[in-house]
């Protein structure tokens, strides 16, 4: 009503000025056009520009959905051909091919792992699937350096890679079920990763079917045990450093004191009960009082045996004044009032005024690589600003490290590079699968660049070679 | 009076679609390495998020390398389709100072610490949608990250 009276008096209003003018068009005219034009230039640039998006959404969908196809067709062919691989495998009867077909079959899971890693899958629909190829890639891997070494496959290894071929076969045929439906467009790769559902999505977008029957295969595979990484065994490993009774919370706060000073430690709080983990721990969250400030730092206790398993404390480090020599003597200190006795530093990075530097365990002058332990040394003031002990918690013992069956010298007689030979010794190191091998350690040096040879002390087998990168972020090894 | 408003309200429209619309790619930095793209996904991830919260996200990205269920590199694990939201909502691309506590967290997650213990999966409860998610046993929880195996 009120609205309707205003109206009514501006335009009485209008009408009498108008009076007042020469011309016809009614007042406010021009405004009022320009308003509409301009509106209407708005309307049409929008459509323009909303159609230029669509344009280019549909442009930008159609070359992604054809790298999914891409990808989605590499892999299906090279499942096939391990399929047919695996059946070669079974009936050769000699090693050479045996070795060849292998590596074959190695190469091709490999290049299988990387496209499937590329399909816009949800999380979790084909991890089975992936570790169906990425067991059957490592596998053939070790059988192929089994195979060079002159040992012919077993009969429990040509079992097993009959399962796998089975698998493989399996596999082949509900990929063929599920590039149906994708060709017939009843699948689509934009349906597959859960898009334009998400945004009023409460809850998972169902997985179809045919991704659920491709990763159903695989759910009661048998445990494949083997020499590589990927093999079953490696996620069972048992923390053999960690001996002793259980701790108490409080026990732990003690064992955490007695490494910083009880006074440096403010307001210690009991983050989390980890389990389930390859240790549980008791996870801690306190106010250090650091040299230089008071700053938040984290650690783990070990229920079993209360050792600090990690801790970082991390703050601004300031101008370096402390060299790298310095630094591994502070941090043996560090180790030795920490309860770590006879540990050697080896190698070492620089970052950003940190010294990372890592320290092996040595029994009776073989250095022992698996039992490692890294320190982080601050290069301002020398505090120690991480500590970090897994390696040495999951497998430090006292070894029986056996006499070597050969001499140093039979050892050197098999390195390439004799006459590069500067030093030598004895060490214990580690192998990707979780186990370890009693090794002479020889350290060369071949147009400046700094090598590693280890040479097994029982078989005489060269096990590994390793480059010492020199650079200004420390040593390392390659 | 009122087409002002429509105006306005169709400048609005506009800007926000242009909002909407990514702008220009951030100039990335020339060092592709490891620890680089690892520092940019864990601040896409867990920035704002404890320091021993941001190595253990850098830790689950190197476990998956190690896993067999995943990729076999950084890279590979980081860009599998809808593995992390950084790299759907482009959070990864934003650039990060050399000097920044995400570099110190990914370089300590190359370096060998894991808070998670081989943890392959984190989730933050208040805001994950999938229900698959939680069949995972839990490890440990830092900050607002559950993470699990």
């Amino acid at each position: 009503m009120e609205y309707d009276e205003k109206e009514y008096i501006l335009e009485k209003h209008e009408a009498h000025d108008s009076e007042h003018k020469r011309d016809r068009v009614p007042p406010g005219y021009y405004a009022r056009n320009k308003a509409k034009n301009v509106v209407i230039v708005f309307l049409a640039l929008t459509t323009l520009f909303g159609a230029y998006e669509f344009q280019l959404a549909v442009k930008l969908r159609r070359q992604l959905d054809a790298q999914y196809n891409r990808a989605f067709y590499e892999m299906t062919g090279y499942v096939q051909d391990i399929e047919v691989l695996l059946a070669k495998a079974m009936l050769t009867s000699s090693n050479e091919k045996a070795a060849d077909i292998l590596k074959d079959i190695w190469h091709r899971a490999e290049l299988v792992s990387t496209n499937l890693g590329q399909l816009p899958i949800q999380q979790g629909a084909l991890v089975n699937t992936q570790k169906f190829i990425s067991q059957v890639g490592d596998y053939a891997k070790t059988l192929t350096s089994q195979n060079v070494k002159g040992k012919t496959l077993t009969q429990e290894q040509m079992d097993t890679i009959k399962n796998l071929h089975q698998l493989a076969v399996s596999l082949n045929d509900n990929l063929d079920k599920f590039h149906g439906e994708l060709t017939a467009g009843t699948m689509t790769w934009a349906n597959l990763a859960g898009e334009g559902t998400r945004l009023f999505a409460k809850n998972d977008v169902e997985i179809p079917m045919t991704i659920s029957n491709i990763d159903g295969t695989f759910e009661n595979m048998p445990t494949l045990i083997y020499d590589g990484p990927f093999s079953e065994h490696m996620t069972k490993q048992k923390a053999l450093g960690l001996t002793g009774d259980k701790v108490t919370e409080e026990q732990a706060i003690e064992n955490l004191g007695k490494l910083f000073g009880k006074e440096n430690i403010r307001n210690i709080q009991k983050v989390s009960d980890n389990k389930n983990g390859v240790i549980d721990t008791y996870n801690f969250r306190f106010e250090l009082e650091g040299k230089k400030e008071k700053s938040i730092a984290e650690a783990d206790v070990s229920v079993v045996g209360g050792r600090v398993v990690w801790f970082l404390y991390n703050r601004d480090v300031g101008d370096v004044e402390l060299d790298i020599d310095k630094a591994k003597e502070v941090g043996k200190q560090f180790l030795e009032k920490s309860g770590f006795k006879s540990m050697k530093d080896t190698y070492y990075t620089e970052q950003q005024g940190i010294a990372t530097i890592n320290y092996a365990y040595e029994q009776d002058g073989v250095i022992v690589y698996p039992d490692l332990i890294k320190v982080k040394v601050a290069l301002d003031n020398g505090e120690i600003v991480g500590f970090e002990s897994k390696g040495y918690l999951m497998s430090h013992r006292q070894r029986d490290i056996p006499k070597p069956a050969i001499s140093m010298e039979e050892a050197l007689q098999k390195v390439a590079r004799k006459e590069n030979i500067i030093s030598s010794g004895l060490a214990i190191i580690p192998t990707n699968y979780g186990s370890e091998l009693f090794c002479y350690e020889f350290k060369g040096k071949l147009d400046d660049q700094d090598f590693l040879v280890y040479i097994n002390a029982m078989t005489g087998e060269e096990e590994d070679i390793l480059l010492i990168i020199n650079s200004d972020e420390g040593i390392l090894t390659m | 009076m009122h087409f002002k408003k429509f105006i306005i309200i169709f400048a609005l429209f506009v800007g926000f679609v242009m909002a909407l619309t990514p702008g220009q790619a951030q100039n990335n930095s020339d060092r592709t390495s490891d620890l680089q793209l690892l520092a940019r996904a864990i601040n896409g991830e867990a920035r704002g998020e404890p320091y021993e919260g941001q190595v253990a996200v850098g830790a689950v990205i190197l476990n998956r390398v190690k896993d067999p269920r995943f990729p076999n590199s950084i890279a590979g694990v980081i860009y599998q389709p809808g593995a992390f939201t950084a790299v759907s909502d482009g959070q990864i691309n934003v650039p990060i100072d050399p000097n920044s506590t995400v570099v110190k967290a990914a370089q300590d997650a190359l370096n060998g610490w894991d808070p998670t213990y081989g943890c392959v999966y984190y989730w933050n409860p208040a805001t994950a949608t999938s229900k698959w998610i939680w069949s995972r046993e839990i490890v440990t929880k830092i900050g607002k990250h559950y993470f699990g195996k």
